[in-house]
């Protein structure tokens, strides 16, 4: 075992010999022949397989990290800087936009309830509830109907004549 | 950090990148296989850890050149990929670790009665290991590879040195209870 962090000193020595061996013996089993080059050839096959970087997304050469770091730092910042100022500049249009239909200050308050104590309306008003009237299939149209000439053959009525009750009552009192 | 005044053909730098990746194969599939195996117990399991751990690397080889020790950032990868599949392995059957330790510990010169003995005694200890709390565990497995220091094993599991040591204490203590424990058992 490491003899630095595993020395068994005194407090700690209570770990006995053959549990330290048994780990001491995992610890130091050698590698299996063979193991490098199927590491290897596992590396091979997928370094082949590898799926493909994307092509529409991907960072150009010149932008991928660890390449040319020193250009790719100065464009990654240029294009942060752009992005800062587009996202910027596109806040404040929709604020100035907004600003400019800014409601009044003004608030009205919404009527009080009736002081009285009884049941307020909560503000509803009544509306009456009207019958639909009938549609008109035709516009109107302003028809002059000519004034009616008297006929001629109108019976006048005469002033003389009096009605059949009353005439009755008349011819009695007449021959009294 | 070193500043690439001219640019590099790209296939230059892959190739490169390649040399640099079979180098830290050549150097390091060694230790990355004792780690994956102490974790994992199968030599099978192990060597895909190893493998998985490297095609990691493959795919993100354009970083290796700002990696600071790469023993240590190999191990770490190889580490998390074992803990994962340890964690994933525990709702599948657990395999026979006798049989499989006896296949695999060296026997030199020992009969096949005392191998099966050795292999017996090396799965109870590793079964008492299992026992422990995982912060424990791990640094006491960690603990066994002579390559790895305390300041390399804290880097490892992102922690400060002074929390290796502490857990070291605890997972010693626990672990020679468990062992005192099973002994009074018998």
């Amino acid at each position: 075992m490491n003899p630095n962090p595993l020395a068994p000193d005194s407090a700690s020595g209570a770990l006995s010999g053959s549990a330290e061996e048994t780990l001491r013996l995992i610890a130091s089993l050698p590698a299996p022949q063979g193991l490098e080059d199927r590491i290897h050839a596992g590396l091979r096959a997928a370094e082949h397989a590898e799926p493909h970087r994307a092509r529409i997304l991907a960072w150009p050469p010149a932008l991928r990290p660890g390449r040319n770091w020193v250009h790719g730092a100065a464009l990654r910042s240029a294009a942060a800087a752009a992005i800062v100022c587009v996202v910027a500049g596109g806040g404040w249009g929709i604020y100035a936009r907004v600003q400019q239909h800014r409601p009044s200050s003004a608030v009205t308050l919404p009527a009080h309830p009736a002081a009285s104590g009884g049941f307020s309306n909560a503000g509803a008003m009544r509306v009456p509830q009207t019958l639909n009237g009938p549609m008109l299939i035709h516009p109107l149209t302003a028809v002059q109907t000519p004034a009616k000439a008297p006929a001629r053959n109108a019976r006048k009525p005469l002033h003389h004549e009096l009605p059949n009750a009353a005439g009755k009552a008349a011819a009695q009192a007449a021959t009294k | 950090m070193d500043i690439a005044e001219n640019p590099v053909h790209p296939q230059a730098r892959t190739h490169a990148e390649e040399e640099v990746l079979s180098a830290l194969v050549s150097q390091y599939a060694g230790t990355l296989y004792r780690v994956a195996f102490s974790v994992l117990r199968n030599p099978a399991d192990a060597e895909d850890a190893v493998q998985e751990a490297f095609i990691r690397v493959l795919r993100h080889r354009d970083t290796l050149g700002e990696v600071r020790d790469q023993r240590v950032w190999l191990i770490r990868i190889v580490w998390n990929i074992v803990l994962d599949r340890k964690r994933r392995a525990k709702t599948r059957p657990e395999t026979d670790d006798v049989s499989e330790l006896a296949r695999v510990l060296p026997a030199g010169g020992l009969t096949a009665e005392q191998i099966a003995c050795a292999a017996q005694h090396h799965a109870h200890v590793l079964a008492c290991v299992d026992q422990l709390p995982a912060k424990e565990r791990q640094v006491l497995m960690l603990s066994a590879f002579e390559e790895l220091t305390s300041v390399e094993i804290a880097e490892v599991l992102a922690i400060t040195e002074s929390s290796v040591r502490s857990r070291l204490f605890r997972a010693r203590n626990l672990m020679a209870d468990l062992l005192n424990h099973s002994r009074s058992l018998r």
